[in-house]
């Protein structure tokens, strides 16, 4: 559904990334770690069309990404829940969700709009209870799943999410990943980026592993866990563990 | 057996080049070094055709590097190392993480499935002491598909034919001069193959021509399936016969095949017979990049009716580089002359090298030992016989245990060591 093929990303003179491939196939929930700084949200933002400049081949069922403008791409059916949320504060909780729905407004699409909006407050039943509620008295949680549901808004075949669990209590998180794991259930294709490799590899079908913007290991995301390179570096396990003194 | 389709498998292979490189240039001098003496990035390299820009690995790097030089993981990572015969005195070690052999138990999983191999079988192996490597990976392969395994176990053709008896063994994985060795041995002390339950031979470490096969075929009422690897590194059933018999599918998914022109190195087209060259997709621990085979071969991308996708190679047996094939385990000139030095404890003035058969019946039933032949010399001499056979006896011994194949060392004068006809 996604295949992307030696993207590079620039800001300014440095490549940020520097050739990466990787594709995700229709049904899949891929997740794409890293430490920070590896590039992995600049990855997102080049697929948003919200980092214009980049060089290689990005194809969303094989039509070219290519100089579409951000809106034309969330009209193909690629939404982002960007880092640090990025809700609107002061909108109460439904504008926030109908803006999700700006582009299918102009195609007169209410009735299905109506439906989706139902869809989002069954996923997340916490924001039917706040409605009229402006979107800044949230909690960090909820706002969290205000971003999820305002980006479903758009109809999304792919979702991008960047850290959804940035900040949040490990309940929360745990919430928020079961969420991901039903959606991808009904249908959506999802690329999970996370610092929390563990979270999201365990959720994971498959998962990418970025360093300093080069893709430096893939694989199945069991076979990822199970990697000592992957618990060394990303999932916070003490070196000890590992080689008692060898090495 | 699913397969991905021919897209998918496109991405698959360039994505796992890529990271291959990454961690190679990342993690290993030798690689990182020779990109940059080339003015090259890994990215540099966007497609599988990207990868003739890289400059190639040989044996002499392995030997050059050891022991650990070019493995890609801390030594913490590594959960097996592995010994093979080099192109010098150094041997080859190589090295292999948990995640490498998950992937060659299942690759060879699927190689011995490709051969019909399943649960219910009774499967055993036989390899010289040089293809142990190959032995403790096709143990591995085999018990994953939870066929049951006799392994590799240095054994007389007596007690080897005990066990493939008593034992009621279905598939036998040996190299075609132990099998033919077997045949004959049969043959000699009447032993009948009725006698035997084995259906399927699976052969490794060396070609087969057809003729070769309808005798063991006929003489053991089997079927024969071939089989290729690298018994340096790193491992067996890169590429296997799948029921049609016509060419070795490559294992694609682990293993990027190229043919070159072995004098130049040039990519050759579809079809024409060159040097083999692998680059590995999924290994972790021990990462070839363009590594030269010095096996011959030509490349068949015509699918086949088996429905497997990989491309496949038909393997010719003849040799690019002047390595010697014996028993499937791969001996260079040089390296033999060394040992015998060390063996010897002097160099000897003049030393011959040849691959010989034992000759049980007149053409096949041969197994295949190292013989060298010693200019007889006054370093060499002794008046005393006795003293003489001690030092041959001793060198052979030697060598047999550094090189892992059957040595024989003759002393031959002057006058007949370089007319006499072998």
């Amino acid at each position: 559904m996604l295949r992307i093929r030696n993207l590079k990303c620039y800001y300014g003179r440095i490549m940020a990334i520097k050739g990466v491939s990787l594709s995700v196939a229709k049904g899949e929930l891929v997740s794409l770690i890293g430490a920070n700084g590896s590039g992995k949200s600049t990855l997102l933002q080049a697929i948003c069309g919200l980092l214009p400049g980049w060089e290689g081949e990005l194809a969303f069922r094989n039509d070219s990404l290519r100089g579409l403008h951000p809106s034309a791409i969330v009209q193909k059916g690629i939404s982002l829940v960007p880092e640090g949320r990025l809700i609107f504060p002061p909108l109460s909780v439904l504008d926030n969700l109908k803006l999700g729905a700006y582009t299918r407004y102009r195609k007169k699409q209410h009735i299905e709009i109506a439906h989706d909006l139902e869809m989002v407050m069954t996923l997340f039943p916490v924001l039917k209870e706040r409605t009229r509620q402006a979107a800044g008295t949230l909690s960090g949680g909820e706002q969290q799943m205000l971003a999820i549901g305002r980006a479903l808004m758009a109809k999304p075949s792919l979702l991008l999410l960047d850290e959804p669990s940035m900040g949040l209590a490990p309940l929360l998180v745990d919430k928020i990943l079961k969420t991901l794991v039903q959606l991808r259930e009904n249908g959506i294709t999802i690329l999970l980026v996370e610092q929390n490799a563990q979270a999201a590899l365990k959720i994971a079908d498959r998962g990418y592993v970025l360093e300093t913007g080069r893709v430096v290991l893939q694989g199945n995301s069991e076979d990822l866990l199970a990697d000592d390179e992957v618990k060394r570096a990303y999932l916070g396990k003490d070196y000890g563990d590992f080689y008692d003194g060898r090495g | 057996m699913e397969y991905p389709d021919s897209e998918q498998r496109l991405q698959m292979q360039l994505e796992r080049l890529q990271s291959t490189l990454n961690r190679a240039f990342r993690s290993v001098p030798f690689h990182q070094n020779r990109f940059q003496e080339h003015e090259m990035d890994p990215y540099h390299v966007e497609t599988i055709a990207d990868l003739s820009k890289l400059p190639f690995m040989e044996r002499k790097d392995l030997g050059e590097h050891y022991p650990y030089g070019l493995f890609a993981v801390p030594l913490r990572d590594i959960v097996r190392i592995h010994t093979a015969p080099g192109t010098n005195l150094n041997p080859t070690v190589t090295g292999y993480t948990k995640q490498d052999l998950k992937v060659w138990r299942e690759m060879v999983a699927r190689a011995l499935t490709a051969s019909g191999v399943t649960a219910l079988d009774i499967l055993q192996i036989t390899f010289d002491s040089g293809l142990a490597n190959w032995g403790r990976d096709y143990k591995d392969g085999a018990e994953t598909l939870e066929a049951s395994v006799i392994p590799n176990t240095p054994l007389s053709l007596e007690k080897q034919l005990m066990v493939l008896r008593d034992y009621k063994t279905t598939v036998l994985i040996t190299t075609p001069s132990s099998a033919s060795q077997l045949v004959s041995y049969m043959f000699h002390s009447e032993f009948n193959p009725t006698g035997l339950n084995l259906k399927t031979l699976i052969l490794v470490g060396d070609t087969v021509d057809p003729e070769f096969r309808a005798f063991l075929e006929d003489k053991l009422h089997v079927s024969v399936w071939v089989q290729y690897g690298l018994s340096e590194v790193p491992g067996p059933a890169m590429a296997f016969e799948c029921q049609n018999h016509q060419g070795l599918h490559v294992s694609e998914d682990h293993f990027f095949p190229e043919i070159i022109n072995p004098k130049t190195g040039e990519i050759l087209s579809e079809g024409e017979i060159g040097e083999v060259v692998f680059t590995s997709l999924s290994t972790r621990a021990f990462p070839l990049i363009r590594f030269r085979t010095g096996d011959k071969a030509r490349l068949i991308t015509e699918p086949c009716s088996c429905g497997c996708p990989f491309a496949r190679i038909e393997w010719l047996g003849e040799r690019t580089d002047d390595l010697l094939t014996i028993n499937g385990v791969k001996l260079h000139q040089a390296q033999i002359a060394r040992h015998m030095e060390k063996a010897l404890g002097f160099a000897p003035e003049q030393c011959r090298i040849f691959k010989q058969q034992h000759s049980y019946l007149e053409k096949y039933g041969a197994r295949s030992y190292l013989e060298i032949w010693l200019l007889m010399n006054e370093k060499l001499f002794s008046d005393e016989i006795k003293m003489l056979q001690k030092l041959i006896h001793n060198a052979e011994e030697k060598l047999h245990e550094n090189i892992g194949v059957p040595v024989k060392i003759k002393l031959r004068e002057s006058r007949t060591f370089s007319s006499e006809n072998r």
